[in-house]
């Protein structure tokens, strides 16, 4: 790990998610057994990895289970997993204010140049921004850039929710939002998720939190059992949403309430002809047509997740 | 030919493709009278009751195309090897082809071409399908670990990989019914159109009541007599109701669309069964028919397929016919009321009223369909007149050969146009027309 004036902290290589949770979980430790409070400030420090290589069989796996085409291209969700290591390092920093692991995953954002190839080598870089007042809590964006050869190819934006923490008091506090009633759209199909899906995702995706792999280890951090990744959902959302994208692709997706496993999905993609302008992220974007996607529990009548692709 | 009322937008045949007759087994329902039996055990079965019926045995004949939907991986060759097992000449070439449900129809449409074409002077074309003989895979990991086993070189390499099997691998996947990309069945789907389209139980029920009407009528007056040979012990189709009336319909229990927020409406009643059987239909040409002395029921005119996508929810899984239907029509300038006969494959009543309800509508006709106004009403008494599926039962790949010949043999009998439609799994369909020859 080497930092330079700008605040880029260069690592050697995509760092273990495994080490990261362990180390996150002795620093949640060390912090409750210290009452060492961290100031709500974010680190201005931005990690970066240079030269990752997309590995074909873990690529190969990532897709067979997904359902997505074994091809050369890669997802567009897959980009988010390679990198993701480098966007939780950012997180497990001593530094950080928020404890990484309890922090609540809202909402993904991408844009997408182009697609990009298994043999382009890619350069990571992730930082935080933006923290702000949420009515149960604090927020903030976790941003994530790739580029190959100096030109970004992939922009992700993540929002997290930190429950409990105040920000000082110049931060408004927004009041809760009123959510209006889920009214069900009609549906186009459903995922079928058995008991091991966190864990099958788990292994595809290097991203063990213990919430995905099996009742008792989520209901040790306060879930009700073992629930789905949002990246798998998000994953599944945009291969089904657009199965062959050739060029610039956006994409967001809003959590709602967690996907316990097993479990169904039932879900609507319904292409809307004109698509809707703007909504990229950081300007520009893909600009044709949009399919908008819901993502419910049918018994409960209750929204897991909404989101929209966008292809060009 | 297709002559006064049309053929201007299309280009003219070289040659004209006539359907001589067809030949089907009875019907079963799955695990039945023919739960023993296989694909190309039916197959050969219906091949041979063709044979004997125009004496075509030890006939090289152009080409025999046939399906199933259902297929055993060993079956690659399905249609050839039950060529060689018929008592056809063993110069009889033969292909397989898939469609889902459409398949039956579309290896007709492709052996009239042929023919059209001079590629060929006769064909066989058909399909067939068992959901008793289903074929039953092993798990994803299991069959994996074994493909791996078998590329494996060391001792070590074959432990490390089968240590990688977990007892949830042994357990085998039957074949669903389930659209690969959606995750829900096909009558699933169909109740969500027929949901959207408003039709209701009763529609439904009555239009399965008429199926059964139909079809035991048209065995009353020995109607398959020329179009069916007996076997395993069946001279009917099994799922025939002869004495089925619209209040038993009506007491039976919806089995799809349970989930949605409007009433379920499909039942087993108005919904088709699993079923085994085989279907085959001989064409050939004007010249290939006088020359060897054999009937000529009707011309094949023309088809058309058409694909809808029914993943983004843009349109019901099985509404694929209802777009290719005035493409059909344009192109041989032709309109409902040129039609005297109606096959519209009953996959579900729903389905069948569905199709007809979007025709009838101006306003889905003119945004969805791009045409000026409604396409047109079908008239009911002209609809499936001799039973459909709802009543035979609907062995996916054989569907479209009893369909073709008894609407030949209808045509030939009474004169006339006949329309088809066939909708397929995938969110498709084909659409073809007949045509009397006087």
């Amino acid at each position: 790990m080497s930092g330079d004036a700008a605040g880029l902290v260069q690592l050697t290589d995509v760092p273990d998610l495994g080490g990261l949770y362990r180390r996150a979980i002795g620093l949640a430790l060390r912090r409750r057994v210290t009452r060492r409070t961290v100031p709500p400030t974010l680190p201005d420090a931005r990690h970066g990895v240079t030269g990752v290589r997309v590995d074909l069989a873990d690529l190969t796996r990532f897709q067979q289970f997904l359902g997505s085409a074994v091809l050369d291209r890669v997802p567009s969700a897959y980009l988010h997993t390679i990198a993701f290591p480098v966007a939780m390092s950012v997180l497990a920093r001593p530094d950080f204010p928020m404890p990484l692991l309890g922090l609540v995953h809202l909402r993904n954002e991408v844009h997408q140049d182009r697609q990009v190839g298994a043999s382009e080598l890619l350069d990571v870089v992730a930082w935080s921004e933006d923290l702000r007042p949420h009515a149960a809590g604090a927020q903030f964006d976790l941003v994530t850039e790739i580029s190959v050869g100096g030109h970004r190819v992939w922009c992700g934006r993540s929002v997290y929710l930190a429950r409990g923490i105040r920000l000082e008091p110049s931060h408004s506090r927004p009041a809760g939002e009123d959510r209006p009633a889920f009214v069900p759209p009609v549906r186009t199909g459903v995922w079928r998720l058995d008991a091991a899906t966190g864990r099958h995702y788990a292994a595809v995706s290097g991203d063990w939190n213990p919430i995905h792999l099996s009742g008792p280890s989520a209901r040790a951090l306060g879930m009700k059992g073992a629930i789905a990744h949002g990246m798998y959902l998000a994953a599944r959302m945009v291969d089904e949403a657009v199965p062959a994208p050739t060029g610039a692709l956006s994409w967001r997706i809003d959590f709602a309430t967690p996907v316990l496993l097993p479990g169904s999905v039932t879900t609507a993609f319904l292409a809307v002809p004109g698509g809707m302008d703007g909504g990229g992220l950081d300007g520009g974007g893909a600009a044709g047509p949009r399919t908008d996607v819901v993502g419910w529990d049918a018994k409960r009548r209750r929204p897991h997740f909404t989101g929209w692709v966008r292809a060009e | 030919m297709a002559d006064q009322a049309g053929t201007q937008n299309a280009a003219p045949s070289p040659r004209t493709a006539v359907v001589i007759g067809g030949n089907r087994i009875p019907f079963a329902r799955a695990g039945g009278a023919y739960a023993y039996s296989s694909n190309r055990d039916m197959l050969i079965a219906a091949l041979d009751g063709l044979v004997a019926r125009f004496g075509l045995q030890g006939e090289r004949i152009g080409e025999v195309a046939a399906g199933a939907v259902l297929k055993h991986s060993r079956d690659f060759n399905l249609t050839r090897e039950a060529v060689l097992g018929s008592a056809l000449s063993p110069a009889t070439p033969a292909y397989d082809l898939q469609q889902a449900c459409a398949t039956g129809l579309e290896t007709v449409v492709g052996l009239s071409n042929k023919i059209k074409l001079g590629q060929i002077e006769s064909g066989i074309a058909g399909g067939v399908d068992s959901a008793s003989d289903a074929p039953i895979a092993v798990s994803e990991g299991l069959r994996r670990a074994l493909l791996d086993l078998s590329r494996a070189k060391t001792t070590q390499q074959k432990i490390r990989i089968l240590s990688k099997l977990r007892p949830r691998d042994l357990s085998p996947n039957a074949p669903g019914t389930g659209e690969p990309r959606t995750g829900l069945s096909m009558g699933e789907h169909q109740a969500i159109t027929t949901a959207a389209w408003q039709i209701t139980r009763e529609a439904q029920d009555d239009l399965a009541y008429r199926s059964h009407q139909n079809l035991a009528a048209a065995f009353e007056r020995d109607f398959f007599s020329d179009l069916m040979t007996p076997y395993r012990g069946l001279t009917r189709d099994a799922n025939l109701r002869a004495d089925t009336s619209l209040e038993k319909l009506a007491t039976l229990k919806p089995v799809f669309g349970t989930g949605l927020d409007t009433p379920a409406t499909m039942t087993a009643g108005n919904s088709t069964p699993l079923t085994d059987g085989a279907a085959v239909v001989l064409l050939g040409s004007e010249e290939y028919a006088r020359t060897n002395n054999l009937p000529m029921l009707a011309n094949v005119v023309d088809a058309e397929a058409a694909a809808v996508d029914f993943v983004h929810g843009e349109e019901g899984l099985l509404m694929a016919p209802v777009h290719a239907m005035p493409r059909l029509l344009e192109r041989n300038g032709l309109t409902f009321d040129d039609f005297d006969f109606f096959e519209i494959h009953e996959a579900f009543a729903g389905t069948v009223l569905s199709s007809i309800a979007a025709w009838e509508d101006e306003d889905y006709c003119t945004r969805v369909l791009g045409l000026d106004g409604a396409l047109g009403s079908i008239d009911r008494s002209r609809l499936n007149v001799h039973g459909s599926s709802l009543a035979t039962g609907h062995p996916f790949a054989a569907t479209g050969g009893r369909i073709v010949a008894s609407l030949g043999k209808t045509l030939s009998e009474q004169g006339g146009r006949g329309l088809i439609s066939v909708c397929a799994a995938g969110g498709q369909g084909v659409v073809a027309i007949l045509e009397a020859r006087n």
